[in-house]
């Protein structure tokens, strides 16, 4: 069973992850007023909110795959509670820093820092990008501590061969790997490989801060570096939820536990190789990029993409296809996940074709497709399973009709929010543009329309908030005794 | 034929002495995609004022500053642009303005330049002045300041790219040479441009090399980076694997 102590600190996780995400919508919405030019901030604003928005969204949504994961993992091998608490103390830290660099420190570089950004003068304090690059090694080094002890715990267990489900490719495997263990490893994996190209981009930034111009930075190498990390940690964040969806998706509907086959195994073997050089499509426009990188960045988009989605579909549609299941708050949340992840994981391919991309580069298309598999996919899978882990028990989770009518709402304005930007995107309206020119007539008009949806959707949360909250504190402040039963 | 030659030797002279293949001035990233300031300008004595945006809405527009009492680089530059448009003219929409920054010049000087250019005729050519040069030169970072020991004004041969919505897409200081103006073109014409910094020697880890005599990129350790974290997480992996293994082998012996 769950330790008191592993339940107590995932509360935690959980509590500080809700009211980051309350605070991160606000700054999201705000935007958008800006944009719709229903308020009116200065750029170096819009900027610091953007900029704190969108590192804030990255991270939680990575620390909730990896803490639900980290709960579940408790059912086969015996995590480090140690390795989990020392995460959490550093992503307190680290957050406190960033919102310190960005607030205090006006840092606004956007979250993806690109080289030579942080060191061009933005409007920002000139201890902003070192204490920047500080709270980055701080967040990165509890993250590396925690998957690292994560995947030693796994390979104490299982061997690599068994890990990866490689024997499952075989006719008749002689063990099996349940989908669970396979999908964490393979997220693992490409979660150190991200944090790995972290430290080398930090190392990078650092050098040229001290060097006093000795040393300089080749643009090319920081940006393929930078997207190694970002984009990849955006992309396994996503992987922790379904890792857990295939954990827990059955038992709750009332069905069997989902099995590794040798489709499953292939396709995830595969999303390890190919996600980790689907980065190579965020440049495109980089001309120096020898073409063999460009061909491979589309190619790998859709190999490490389409396999994964097209198993995790198919096995949802053999649990609920002609049967009855019982449906809770969290397999309902789960299920629009999944399909949130399916149209965002198809707008993002339709953006990674390089002919399609000519034309929908840097456009609000972006927002739009990584929106919708975070904001109605990912933060889904991670609110399934925060309500799961509250109560522990599928008869708390049923849909009463207050649940049924926010979760129709939280439909409605996740769509209303995402056409906003799907519709400017086709309408080549550019991102990261605090005001619109004159010449982008329906910019501010979408803006206004993606805000007052994603007020809606901010209310659904408060919901949720409120029910997934008042259970957390009960788990923190109950005794010893009654917890974990 | 003789007029080319004559062309060709003035070239090579300015070249040397108003100093081709320098370092981009930084002066000339300032103001770019900002809007140039819609100056009314005069054309002939007898027409009435237009404004610029008049000309740059129906073909995108580069724009010279010269003044004609100018005894330095006016004339070279103005003849070294008409050489190497002619040259390199090719599938670009262009015209070229040409506008006096001296308050003293009016109309009819500029039309005796025109002609002392054999420009006169030309359809591509336009020789304006304007009496609005102040706000005009604020809206492009120009800055010419008078001498009054040499009764000059102390200048460099400002070239403007415009687009047909008035953007300044490109500057060009000094008389430069035909890769540039095809790019300042290209950039009025709203085509992409590409650019990339070239490795110094304080960048260690540049992803290429450019070879200046063969015109290639040649790769270099920068790229190895980039493979660095997928090769060492995979390293990575395989010794937790052999460790964890040898401790689980310990603990169930
Ligand atoms: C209702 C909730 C949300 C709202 C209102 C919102 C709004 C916005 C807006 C307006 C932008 C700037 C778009 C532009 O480029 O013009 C943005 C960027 C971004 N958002 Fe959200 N967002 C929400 C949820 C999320 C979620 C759940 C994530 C999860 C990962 C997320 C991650 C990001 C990221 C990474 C950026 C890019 C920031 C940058 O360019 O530096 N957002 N968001």
């Amino acid at each position: 069973m769950e330790s008191l102590k592993l339940k107590k600190i995932t509360a935690l996780w959980v509590i500080t992850i809700l009211v980051l995400f309350l605070a991160a919508i606000v700054l999201g919405i705000l935007m958008r007023l800006n944009q719709a030019e229903v308020i009116n901030q200065e750029p170096l604003t819009f900027y610091t909110n953007m900029t704190t928005h969108g590192l804030t969204m990255i991270g939680i949504w990575f620390v909730a795959g990896m803490a639900a994961v980290n709960y579940l993992l408790q059912r086969y091998v015996k995590t480090s509670y140690t390795a989990n608490l020392f995460a959490f103390i550093l992503t307190v830290l680290g957050v406190v820093l960033l919102w310190l660099c960005t607030y205090l420190g006006k840092f606004n570089t956007g979250w993806t820092f690109l080289y030579p950004l942080p060191f061009k003068d933005l409007g920002a304090a000139p201890w902003a990008t070192p204490l920047f690059l500080v709270a980055l090694t701080i967040l990165g080094l509890g993250w590396l501590v925690w998957s690292v002890s994560m995947m030693a715990k796994i390979l104490q267990r299982y061997t690599l061969a068994q890990a990866f489900a490689w024997q499952h490719l075989s006719k008749q495997p002689k063990s099996e790997t349940p989908p669970f263990i396979l999908i964490t490893m393979i997220t693992l994996v490409g979660v150190i490989a991200a944090l790995i190209a972290a430290v080398i981009v930090i190392v990078l930034f650092f050098a040229e801060y001290f060097s006093k111009g000795s040393f300089v930075n080749d643009a090319l190498l920081m940006k393929n570096l930078i997207y190694f990390f970002g984009h990849t940690i955006a992309n396994e964040m996503l992987y922790l939820g379904v890792a857990v969806i295939y954990e827990i998706f059955g038992e709750l509907s009332g069905r069997p536990k989902w099995k590794t086959t040798w489709y499953v195994s292939l396709a995830w073997n595969s999303a390890l190789i190919f996600i980790l050089t689907a980065f190579f499509h965020h440049l495109y426009m980089d001309f120096v990029q020898p073409e063999g990188l460009q061909i491979i960045g589309q190619l790998a988009s859709y190999l490490a993409s389409l396999p994964s989605v097209a198993v995790t579909v198919f096995s949802i549609i053999v649990a609920i296809y002609g049967v009855r299941i019982q449906w809770s708050i969290t397999n309902c949340l789960f299920f629009l996940g999944v399909i949130g992840w399916v149209i965002g994981g198809l707008g993002a391919v339709i953006d990674a074709t390089i002919s399609n991309n000519i034309v929908l580069h840097n456009t609000l298309w972006v927002p739009a497709h990584f929106h919708t598999y975070n904001a109605m996919g990912n933060v889904l899978f991670s609110l399934g399973f925060f309500y799961w882990f509250t109560t522990q028990h599928v008869s708390k989770l049923v849909i009463s009709k207050l649940t049924k009518f926010a979760l129709i709402v939280l439909i409605i304005s996740g769509i209303g929010f995402l056409m906003a930007f799907y519709i400017g995107g086709a309408d080549s309206i550019p991102r990261r543009y605090s005001t619109y020119p004159e010449a982008l007539t329906t910019g501010p008009a979408l803006a206004r329309m993606g805000a007052y949806f994603a007020c809606l959707y901010l209310l659904v949360i408060l919901m949720f908030f409120y029910n997934i909250a008042k259970r957390c504190f009960a788990i923190l402040s109950a005794p010893s005794s009654s917890v974990g039963a | 034929m003789l007029r080319h030659f004559i062309c060709t030797l003035f070239f090579s002279w300015s070249l040397i002495v108003f100093g081709y293949g320098a370092p981009a001035n930084l002066d000339e990233e300032q103001n770019i995609y900002a809007q140039i300031y819609n100056a009314p300008i005069k054309l002939s004595p007898t027409q009435a004022q237009v404004s610029l945006a008049d000309i740059y809405n129906r073909k995108p527009m580069l724009l010279a500053f010269v003044f004609t009492r100018c005894t330095g680089v006016c004339s070279p530059f103005l003849l070294q642009l008409n050489e190497t448009l002619r040259q390199i003219s090719g599938k670009y929409l262009y015209q070229v303005v040409v506008l006096s920054f001296d308050p003293r010049d009016d109309v009819e000087a500029m039309q005796s330049l025109s002609t002392r250019l054999h420009l006169e005729k030309s359809t591509q050519w336009i020789f304006a002045t304007t009496d609005s040069i102040t706000a005009l030169n604020l809206s492009l970072g120009f800055d010419p300041i008078w001498d009054s020991s040499t009764n000059q004004f102390d200048h460099e041969a400002l070239l403007v790219g415009v687009n047909t919505q008035g953007y300044i897409t490109k500057k060009l200081l000094g008389i430069r040479g035909d890769l540039e103006l095809r790019q300042m073109l290209a950039s009025i014409n709203n085509a992409y441009i590409p650019s990339y910094r070239l490795p110094a020697d304080n960048d260690l880890f540049s992803c290429f090399t450019y070879d200046p005599t063969t015109g290639k990129n040649i790769p270099n350790l920068g790229l190895l980076i980039i493979a660095l974290p997928a090769l060492v997480s995979f390293l990575l992996l395989v010794c937790i694997a052999f460790f964890s293994r040898n401790k689980a082998a310990k603990w169930t012996e």
